[in-house]
């Protein structure tokens, strides 16, 4: 092993000696791996966060939309529709809101143009919506008993609002609804499942029919099923809230749609692996040029070492690992590179780091490959050069 | 050493390295016969100098003798070996063993120190690093470099650098050193020096062949063989080899 010792050696000074240009061939395959180690590691990182939430807020919530016969203006579920879902035994919880189409908004009464041109929805929920969302209050409190046996003038803005209203958390704030003040009592955070209730003002039900005049029927329920049975639910809801009546029912499981947009990154994956791989490709055709030169330019190290007596196949080997050297430590750094890429990017972004530590071998794998195909050239014209011709003798 | 010069080379059992009716011919629509039939024997402990002008075949002889190309027609024994019939391998282990060549632009690897330009003749030899540093440690000493061994080539002079290239030669033991102009690149108090060096280097083991366009240099030698047009036409023993 004495003599393999003897050409690492030789092939490490050989590229300490220069080390601008063994940084420059470097870079090939070190921009190459952190492509393709922070391709995978951002889009993967970028899926996490969002299976994260979704292991969060559950797979398990599906959403009834009541649906009328061809024409009918403003479909709705029958009002007892919550206890008639809430009979399926797969269901754990439900919860029921009313659009109130005909009643705008305002923060201030001068904005009274703008927000008749784009109104904020109104609706009516119970008191268990958070909690069969399963989403937090960022401010306040939700709607409660109180709020329907008092009969208060309370609402509850949806995140996306709040912001735009410029409300501030804790603030004591009437907003107007129909010409009617009602006090913010709390702020709902976002709702990833179902994204239409950022922008929502949520009442009673109490506030809906006294004030608003409303008949109490829902339009929209959001079912909470036993894990493992949400399709099945989803499928048997209609049925449930219809009982053979006239109502139409359409139900989705907002879940899936998240899922399939996390998957959707492959292709913007896929693609920034295919730049790394080109990245890798230029970078080995910089390393066979460069080395390529490099044999030219020490050519007369070459007679030398045959001289003194090192054989064809010892020269040609000695520039073998010295592309070799390039390939692992540029594979290498381009990983440690890929990584910190990932962390940086996930750290800025919030996104929980998922990085596929099993597959970075394989790009470092690849990088050395490229390395050593580009070094095979130059190595061998190395072996090839005649001592005679580079040592200018006589 | 006072035994007068007979113009005939001793005749041992095996010498050195013999060349028989050895020609080097280049080109090959165009022949050009850069050596034409040379005999040659060099035998241990003489010190032999190769003269003349340009062109008279010094520099492929030398690269004949130093086994770094091959005749194109003819025999080049070494230790007795037909070094034709040597793989590249084993050819390049035979030059590395028993050949040191001291060359006229020094030819020290610019990024490697003294001691490391040393190393590069022990390298290959399932030697451990330690020996290896000692005994290129000990050649640098022995030509006077000590303090040098970690300088670099252009952090010294031109006498040095010829030095660094000697104890390179040497450092292998070899049965043969073989230098090309060695003095050409020097002034004339480091030439001496080196010269000086030279002579030292000759032992009974051992043969020294110094290829040269200066007479004065050349006479330095016991033994002087004289070119011209790809032949020798001169083998004169000026003193008696070393025994």
């Amino acid at each position: 092993m004495s003599n393999f010792d003897d050409l690492l050696g030789v092939a490490w000074s050989g590229l300490r000696a220069r080390k601008i240009r063994t940084l420059l061939i470097m870079l090939g395959p070190i921009i190459g791996v952190a492509a393709m180690v922070s391709a995978v590691g951002l889009t993967e990182s970028a899926k996490g966060a969002l299976q994260a939430q979704l292991s969060e807020l559950g797979t398990n919530l599906v959403i009834a939309q009541a649906g009328g016969s061809f024409g009918s203006q403003n479909p709705t579920f029958p009002k007892d529709s919550v206890e008639r879902v809430e009979n399926v035994s797969t269901v754990t919880g439900a919860s029921a809101t009313t659009n109130l189409s005909g009643v705008i908004a305002l923060p201030v009464k001068g904005a009274k143009n703008y927000y008749q041109a784009f109104p904020v929805p109104v609706r009516a929920a119970d008191v268990n919506l958070p909690a069969v969302l399963a989403v937090p209050m960022i401010s306040g409190r939700w709607l409660n008993g109180a709020d329907t046996e008092l009969h208060t003038r309370s609402v509850v803005l949806g995140q996306g609002i709040a912001k735009q209203y410029g409300y501030l958390s804790g603030e004591s704030r009437t907003i107007d609804l129909n010409g009617t003040n009602f006090g913010v009592v709390g702020v709902l955070a976002t709702v990833p499942l179902d994204p239409q209730l950022d922008n929502a003002a949520f009442v009673t039900q109490w506030s809906a029919q006294n004030i608003f005049h409303t008949n109490g029927e829902p339009n929209q329920i959001y079912v909470r099923s036993m894990p493992g049975t949400t399709q099945a639910t989803a499928k048997v809801i209609p049925t449930a809230v219809n009982l053979g009546g006239p109502v139409q029912t359409s139900t989705q499981i907002p879940s899936d749609v998240l899922q399939a947009a996390a998957q959707a990154d492959k292709t913007l994956q896929q693609v920034a692996l295919l730049a790394g791989l080109l990245a890798l490709t230029v970078g080995g055709i910089g390393i066979a040029n460069v080395m390529s030169i490099s044999v030219i330019q020490r050519s007369p190290e070459i007679g030398i070492r045959r001289a003194v007596g090192h054989s064809r196949s010892k020269i040609g080997f000695q520039f073998l690992l010295e592309s070799l050297f390039v390939g692992v430590l540029g594979g290498f750094i381009g990983a440690v590179l890929g990584v910190a890429i990932v962390y940086a990017v996930s750290t800025f972004a919030g996104w929980v780091v998922v990085i596929a530590y099993a597959d970075i071998p394989i790009w470092m794998g690849l990088a050395l490959i490229v390395s050593i195909t580009a070094g095979l050239y130059p190595s061998i014209k190395a072996a090839r050069l005649e001592p005679l011709e580079t040592l200018r003798l006589g | 050493m006072d035994t007068p010069p007979t113009g005939v080379p001793p005749v041992q059992a095996h010498p050195l390295l013999e060349l028989e009716s050895v020609s080097r011919v280049y080109g090959e629509e165009i022949e050009v016969y850069a050596l034409r039939e040379v005999s040659l024997q060099i035998h241990a402990g003489e010190f032999m100098s190769i003269v003349g002008p340009s062109g008279s075949g010094k520099s492929t002889m030398l690269g004949l003798l130093g086994v770094l190309d091959l005749p194109t027609s003819g025999t080049i024994r070494v230790a007795g070996q037909d070094v034709s019939l040597l793989d590249d391998p084993t050819r390049s282990k035979l030059r590395g063993d028993s050949i040191g060549f001291v060359f006229q632009q020094f030819h020290l690897i610019p990024h490697l120190t003294a001691v490391g330009n040393v190393e590069t003749a022990l390298l290959y030899r399932d030697m451990r690093p330690k020996e290896r540093r000692e005994r290129c440690v000990a050649a640098l000493e022995e030509l006077g470099l000590g303090a040098r061994a970690d300088h670099r080539p252009v952090q010294m002079s031109g006498g040095e650098q010829q030095r660094v290239a000697l104890a390179r030669a040497i450092v292998t033991e070899p049965l043969m050193i073989l230098a090309d102009e060695p003095t050409g690149a020097l002034d004339s108090s480091n030439a001496a020096h080196v010269l000086e060096i030279f002579k030292n280097l000759q032992s009974p083991e051992r043969a020294v062949v110094m290829v040269t366009h200066d007479l004065t240099v050349a006479d330095t030698a016991n033994r002087k063989i004289s070119m011209r047009d790809g032949q020798i036409v001169g083998d004169d023993m000026l003193r008696a080899p070393a025994r």
